[in-house]
Formats: C-alpha cells, structure tokens, sequence
C-alpha cells in the first residue's frame, strides 16, 4: 500500500491536481439552480414569488396559495414563515439588503419596526391605492392601512383582545354567564379560585403576551373617557402617566395581587398559557383572538373555548374594547415582479379571500358579505366595534421603542421590581423619542 | 564509510542561474491562502469596515436616507440607561462563566486525565454539548427551567425556584446554561495542556516526597498557563459577546435582568429600527473585548513557564 506521507509529487501534477478540483467545484457551482429566480416568457414559463411571512400567516395563507395556484398557474409563490422575531430580523435585514422578497409580512400602523409606516416612509412598499379592495377600508381603520393618503399594506380583517375561557371550566366554578364589569369579573375569578382552578394563565416570559391585559383594559379606562387621547398625545398634550393607563396597569396588579394569575407569570411561555387554558387547569386567558385556533388545536374539543370582552369599568355601556387590523402584507417597491406581487394581493382582497383569510384566524372580515362567517366565539364584541372600540394601542405610537419597553415594564411590575410610576415615565421617555 | 558532512542544502554557486527554488508541498506559500482569505475580508472585513461607517451615520435600516451625525451615537450610549445597565450585567455574566466554566472544565479535565476505564467515553459526554447548537440548548435549558416545583430541574432537586421569570436569578440561569454547554471546551483545552506535562517532573516531585495537590500545585498547575491563557481569553470573548442563548431563553428579560450589550444592539438594529447607532453600540464592544483579550493576554502570558 503506497505510503501517502511519503508520497512525491512534482509541482506540475500538484497544480494539476488543484486545477482539477477548480474546475470540478466551479462546475458543481454552476449547475446549481437559483432558487428565486423569475422565469417569464413562453408557454410553459412561470414567475416565481417570494413571500415570507410571519408564522400567524401560515393557515389563511396555505389555502389561498393553493387558490391563487389554479386561478393563476403561470404564478408559483414560494412561501416561508418564521416567529414576530426572526421574520422581523430577516426581513428588515433584507430590505436593508436591497434583495427583499416580493411579498412579505407587514404591520399594521406606525408602532413597530416592520410597520406599515416605517417601511413605507422608506419607499420600499409599492402603492396599492388603485386596488379596489382599498376604497372599502372603514374611516376608523384608515391610519393601520394608509400613509399620506395612500394605501401600502393588505389586510383580511380586525381580531379582537379579550378572555379565551374554558366553557367547562367556568361550568366546574358554576360561572353561569360571563363578567359585564369589573366588578363581576373580579367576583368571577374569585369564584374560579376558590373552585381549585388558576383564574387567568399569564404567559408574561413571552415577551408580547405582557401586553395583551393592558391592551383589553386601557380602552375603557382612557378612550371611553377621551377618544382623542391618541391626537391628544401625539400633540404632547397627554401622556402615560396622566392618563387612565395608570388606572389599568393598578387593576392590572390587582389581579396579580388578588391571586388571580398562575404562579410565577414570568416563567410562564406563551405555550404554556395555551396548554394551562386548553387543559381546563386555567379558566382564562387574555389574549388576541388570532390566537384562538392555537387554542382550540390544544384543546380536547374546540367548542370547549370561546371569548368574551373583558370589562374595564363599573357601568357595562362604559366597557370598550380593542380591535385591531391583523397583522397583513405588502409588496416590495424594488422588487423584480413588483406588478405580479400587486395581482397577487389583487386576489387576497377579493371578498371570498377575505372571508378564508378571516375565518382561518377568527378574525372579523374587513368587509362583509353574505358568505361572510363570524366566528361564534367572537360575536360577543360585534356590538362594540362599530362605537365602542379603538385600534390596538402600538398602531398609533410614533415609533417602534414603546411597545418594547410596555413588554419590559410589564414584566418588571409583575416581578416587584418596579413601581406604576416608574413604568409609565419609562413608557412616557420611549413615546418622546 | 563515515561521511565527513551533514550538509544538505545545494551551495548557492551551484545553483542554475534562473533557476527558481524548489517547489515543497509541505511549505506552500502564502497565496495558497489567497481564496480564504478573499472570502474572509468580503464576508468578514468589509461588513466589519462599513459597520464602522454606518457608526457615524443615523441610518434606519432600511432605505436610502441616511445623514452623517459625527459622534452624536457615541453621546447617546453615554446617556442611554438601558445600554449602560446591561454592560453592568455583561460584565457580571463575563465573569460568573469564566470563573465557573473554567473551574468546572479543569476538574474534568484532570478527572478524565486520570487512569479511567471509562475516561475516552466521558470525554465525549463531557464534550457532546459543545457541538449543539447553542439555540437548540437554550430551548432544551427553557424546559429544564420550568417554573413549575414539579418540572425539570425544580423536580430533580426539589426546589420551587423561577430561574427564567426571577429577575434576580435570570442571569445567574443563562451563565449555568452556558457554563453546562462549554465546560466541555474548556476541559479539552485544559486536557491538551495536561499531555503536555512531562511525567518525569511528576516522578522528580514525587521522589521530593510531594503529595498530589502539592505536585497539582507545584508542578501541573504552572505548565497549564498557556492553556489556562487561551481558556481564559475564550470564555471572556464569549461572554462578552453572549447573543444565542439570550436571545433564545428571555429576549433580555424579565424587565431588563438579562440585557447585555449584544442583546442591545440586536434590538436597536432590528427591533427599534436605529442601525446606525446599534452599530456605534456595536463597535465599542468590539473596541471592548479587544482590549480586554490583549489586557488579559499580555497579563498570562507573562506567568507562562515552559516545561
């Protein structure tokens, strides 16, 4: 057997060696087919377009791909989703990038750092103010879809915050009907407590879920008083502080307070929350109805679940709540097939596209027709949305540091290491910047 | 025939003119490196030079707007309580895994040192988690941390602690994950040190009449330097540059207990939309973990000896 180690080689077999493997590496290279690469032209040619989404996305968006796949087969859509986080750090760092994909996930307003506004501002959104979906947009929701009169993001609909409850688990507590006030519902949770079952899983080491019982109370304790509050603090005439966020974050604390949540809230994940509510050992959860298919798929039965607004005043007429834009899509200005990426979000906002998206995340249709379907679970909040509702907060604030710093006060609150006044001064410096 | 020289390199003289010199497989030259290093400076340098750049700039992100604001970013870390606040908890995590992750890596490595059966299996067990994805890690680790006196490491050992939700135990959870992930690094590091040992300074010390911990003390101890040097400056940078793990178990939290500076600039960069002053955070920990390497560096490599 030849001893390698020992093995001679002359320069000319060395450099013939190494040319070898080039021109093998080289070839091995060249034979590999661009992945996103758009092909038009000719019979059988098809375009092909990105889309990365986030993964909220996935079931509205598996069924209408496959629809748009035989309304449109010379159109092929490669999809990929990922969580709020890693899609927000791709797909920033794309458009960075100048490669950003043709189709991909926006937010609705101004508040985060992948919005509707900011992504806009920077020209990277195309214009879809000619689609006619866009003239049906409701006036209330105008600020989530447009900027400067222009329409730059799609979206199916409004999902809900309120409390995902357990049918049985109220039954077991013998909770006849859901809470109207806030006195009722503190009376409900006590009720559940004494009956051996946690009232409200709180998923707090989640970062966004810290946010969802502010969210669900700040509507009645500062917009029932002041609908204008959000001009008002844009104008630097209101703030945290000053405002009925200081009443909700107290009844926040109440029911930490009162025992109301399970044990140790910022160890608690996102998932465990669901598992806590979908297994009966929690009664509720207060969570955006998006999520309520998550529910439902960890729960024994679906019809086990259902929600209810939660009451952030004493006098029932005085409760409101939030609704807002779900989480949609935009096409890329700089994109390749910025014309095909438009006709594609064409389809999304026709009515029965509307209606799947819709019906896929429980979410209220941004228009309605007579196909339209209203999830059971939410048609407990249609009475509030035409007058008694305001977009979720993060979608009117100025820039994307307040939403983070919410999740992080939120946290330290229910942690003890902070104090409501600390938080909302916090809150308040991240709003000025 | 006793030959009467050793000589065998060719005299110059005799040399052909023109001639090059001989070509040896064994010393290749320095443009053999060329490929690597043409990747390296466009897939390393040249982001780590514009970055530079984009410190001096109030760029978004995203888009073409972008204004030149000399050292304003610079300024703003000063004053900024939150970034300030985690260079205290980078610090303090900096140290809690160098001290421990190394201390734990050289009682492993003198433990699968000695004359074990079972020692080259234990040196992969010990070693295995090194090759994990440190993502991956952290999700196994959320589950070993679970809250609940019933689960996971709570249940092993019978405790009722909030190792992820306790802003005064957070940090101290994410250093036991990092230290359970590289104590096997370190005790690689430290085992190649101890082969280095020569077994006749043991048996010298031994005939003096020194006992184990002395001849530990005396005799191992002091030829490990250079592996205890590198060990060091290894576990430092990666402390200081902790990201993954972080990231993967409580995104900075509870409140702002587990911030450090690369969580930070991670949300600067992509969460609040300000590249340019991310990458201004950026640069002073690079400036940051250089100096302190070289600090340390020069510091141990002073009391290195030779065998």
């Amino acid at each position: 057997m030849t001893d390698l180690r020992n093995a001679r080689m002359s320069r000319v077999q060395f450099f013939r060696m190494m040319g070898g493997l080039a021109v093998a590496a080289a070839a091995t290279a060249c034979s590999t087919r661009p992945d996103t690469a758009a092909t038009t032209g000719g019979p059988s040619a098809t375009t092909e377009l990105k889309f990365v989404g986030v993964a909220d996305q996935k079931a509205p968006m598996d069924s209408l791909l496959a629809a748009y796949q035989q309304a449109k087969p010379s159109v092929r859509i490669n999809a990929s989703f990922a969580p709020t986080d890693q899609v927000q750090t791709s797909v920033r760092t794309q458009l960075g990038a100048g490669n950003s994909p043709d189709l991909h996930v926006v937010y609705p307003g101004s508040g985060s750092a992948m919005s509707m506004t900011q992504i806009g501002q920077a020209g990277l959104l195309a214009d879809l103010s000619a689609q006619p979906w866009t003239r049906t947009i409701p006036a209330g929701f105008k600020p989530a879809f447009q900027l400067d009169g222009k329409t730059y993001i799609y979206s199916a609909g409004s999902s809900v915050i309120g409390a995902i409850y357990n049918k049985k688990a109220f039954e077991k507590a013998k909770v006849a009907a859901p809470p109207t006030t806030w006195t009722e519902f503190l009376a409900v949770c006590d009720k559940l407590k004494k009956a051996g079952i946690t009232p409200i899983a709180l998923g707090a080491q989640t970062p966004w879920v810290t946010q969802l019982i502010t969210y669900a109370l700040v509507p009645s304790t500062v917009y029932a008083k002041d609908p204008t509050f959000d001009d008002k603090q844009s104008a630097g005439q209101a703030t945290f502080a000053g405002s009925g966020w200081r009443q909700a974050m107290e009844m926040y604390l109440e029911l930490q307070k009162r025992g109301f949540f399970n044990d140790k809230p910022n160890g608690t994940t996102f998932e465990q929350q669901i598992s806590m509510v979908a297994t009966g050992k929690a009664a509720m959860a207060i969570q955006v109805s998006a999520v309520l298919p998550d529910f439902r798929k960890a729960a024994s039965a679906a019809d086990d679940l259902s929600m209810f607004p939660v009451p952030g005043a004493d006098d029932a007429a005085s409760v409101w709540i939030p609704a807002g834009v779900v989480v949609g899509l935009g096409a890329s200005a700089k994109g390749k097939n910025v014309e095909e990426a438009k006709a594609f979000i064409d389809f999304l906002g026709k009515q029965e596209s509307i209606n799947a998206w819709a019906k896929a995340i429980a979410a209220i249709p941004l228009t309605q027709d007579a196909s339209s379907t209203i999830d059971p679970a939410v048609e407990s909040f249609l009475p509030f949305t035409k007058d008694r509702a305001v977009p979720f907060m993060d979608q009117r604030w100025p820039n994307a540091e307040v939403q983070p710093v919410h999740f992080a006060v939120v946290q330290e609150l229910l942690a003890g290491k902070a104090t409501i006044d600390e938080a909302l001064k916090k809150m308040d410096e991240a709003y000025q910047k | 025939m006793t030959p009467t020289t050793t000589a065998t390199s060719r005299p110059a003289a005799t040399r052909r003119p023109g001639r090059r010199r001989s070509f040896s497989i064994t010393t290749p030259s320095w443009l053999f490196a060329a490929p690597a290093l043409l990747v390296y400076a466009l897939v390393v340098l040249y982001p780590a030079i514009s970055g530079v750049f984009y410190a001096f700039t109030d760029w978004s992100g995203i888009g073409e707007d972008m204004s030149f604001v000399g050292l304003a970013n610079f300024r703003t870390l000063l004053g900024d309580e939150q970034a300030m606040g985690s260079i205290g908890n980078t610090l303090l995590l900096t140290l809690a895994i160098v001290a421990v992750q190394n201390g734990i890596g050289l009682l492993l490595a003198l433990g699968v040192h000695a004359k074990l059966r079972s020692r080259a299996l234990l040196r992969v067990i010990f070693f295995a988690p090194v090759v994990v994805s440190p993502v991956m890690v952290a999700f196994l680790w959320k589950y070993i941390y679970n809250p609940d006196p019933s689960a996971g490491l709570n249940g092993l050992l019978g405790l009722d602690v909030n190792w992820l939700g306790d802003p005064s135990v957070a940090l101290w959870s994410v250093a036991g994950m990092v230290v359970w992930q590289y104590a096997g690094y370190s005790m690689v590091i430290f085992l190649a040190g101890l082969e280095g040992v020569p077994k006749e300074l043991h048996e010298a010390a031994m005939i003096d009449g020194a006992g184990t911990f002395q001849r530990f003390r005396y005799v191992t101890w002091p030829l490990l330097a250079p592996a205890l040097t590198i060990n060091m400056m290894l576990s430092t940078i990666g402390g200081l540059k902790l990201f993954d793990q972080i990231f993967a178990t409580t995104n900075g939290g509870p409140g702002y207990a587990t911030e450090t500076l690369s969580t930070v600039l991670y949300k600067q960069a992509f969460v609040f939309g300000k590249f340019g002053y991310s990458t201004a955070i950026a640069l002073v920990l690079a400036l940051f973990v250089a100096a302190v390497s070289l600090v340390q560096v020069y510091y141990l490599r002073s009391r290195e000896v030779t065998a």
